[in-house]
């Protein structure tokens, strides 16, 4: 098989697969230079560990593949030519979307609460730095997945999913590591 | 890809994220527990790419990409183990 098609093979946009492997590498890095560092004083990052919401986080964890699954949606019925449930599956995945930033929003506002900040120990540094990059990028998804809703020809939607999907698979990668690896 | 496989593709995703949560309450050896957390979050990542982003359609990307995400997992457990 040449390159040019197994690079054909790639459903979607291969820019933005571009991006979706850069972004996993990026986090992935984060992540095990977080363990690494996890190595030089356990006992302290499992002491930080604990005064993450767990149960908020794996809440969002329902929330994003949830939205995911309207993303995806939305794309099978724009391509049969269903407007409007497309547009409502995507504005309904963006909404969950903002669901996931409150709850993040009132996490880190627990967390200031309690006089934590990025200073107060690697463990969240490390904390604020990856969960916080990844709700950038949850940010900038909500506000695709409307501009997609709203100009939503099927491969302004398939790209806006695909954007989507990868702010979720980043998340089920940070979350066991950053969350419940104590 | 029809409407019934992303469905189930949603539920296995919700089915496994209980089963994360289940994990860390059961009384398990601490490396039983980080390695089914990241053997749940590997098969959730192998999902979301074969049916969300549509690899089910190319088995050797969906290959390629379940091989490096394995390398990672087996990565972040070894870390994880010292």
């Amino acid at each position: 098989m040449s390159d040019a098609s197994l690079i054909d093979e790639l459903p979607g946009e291969l820019l933005m697969w571009v991006l979706i492997i850069s972004e996993l590498l990026v986090f992935g890095a984060g992540l095990a230079a977080f363990m690494g560092v996890r190595l030089t004083d356990p006992a302290g990052f499992a002491e930080a560990q604990s005064h993450l919401h767990r149960t908020g986080a794996a809440f969002n964890t329902a929330v994003l593949v949830t939205s995911g699954y309207l993303a995806a949606q939305a794309l099978r019925w724009r391509q049969v030519a269903r407007r409007v449930p497309a547009r409502i599956a995507l504005i309904s995945a963006a909404l969950l979307g903002v669901v996931f930033l409150i709850i993040k929003g009132t996490e880190y506002a627990d967390k200031a609460a309690q006089g934590i900040n990025y200073e107060t120990h690697p463990f969240f540094l490390f904390y604020y730095l990856l969960t916080g990059f990844h709700a950038a990028h949850v940010l900038a998804g909500v506000g695709i997945l409307l501009l997609v809703s709203w100009r939503d020809d099927a491969r302004n939607i398939e790209v806006g999913a695909q954007f989507w999907h990868m702010v979720d698979l980043v998340w089920i990668m940070l979350f066991p590591v950053i969350y419940l690896l104590g | 890809m029809g409407g019934n496989t992303l469905t189930r593709a949603w539920l296995a995703l919700l089915g496994l994220s209980v089963g994360s949560a289940v994990l860390t309450l059961l009384p398990v050896p601490a490396a039983v527990m980080g390695g089914g957390i990241l053997l749940l979050a590997l098969i959730k990542t192998r999902v979301i790419l074969a049916q969300y982003l549509d690899l089910a359609c190319s088995p050797g990307w969906l290959r390629g990409f379940t091989m490096v995400l394995t390398g990672f997992s087996v990565l972040i457990f070894a870390l994880y183990l010292i």
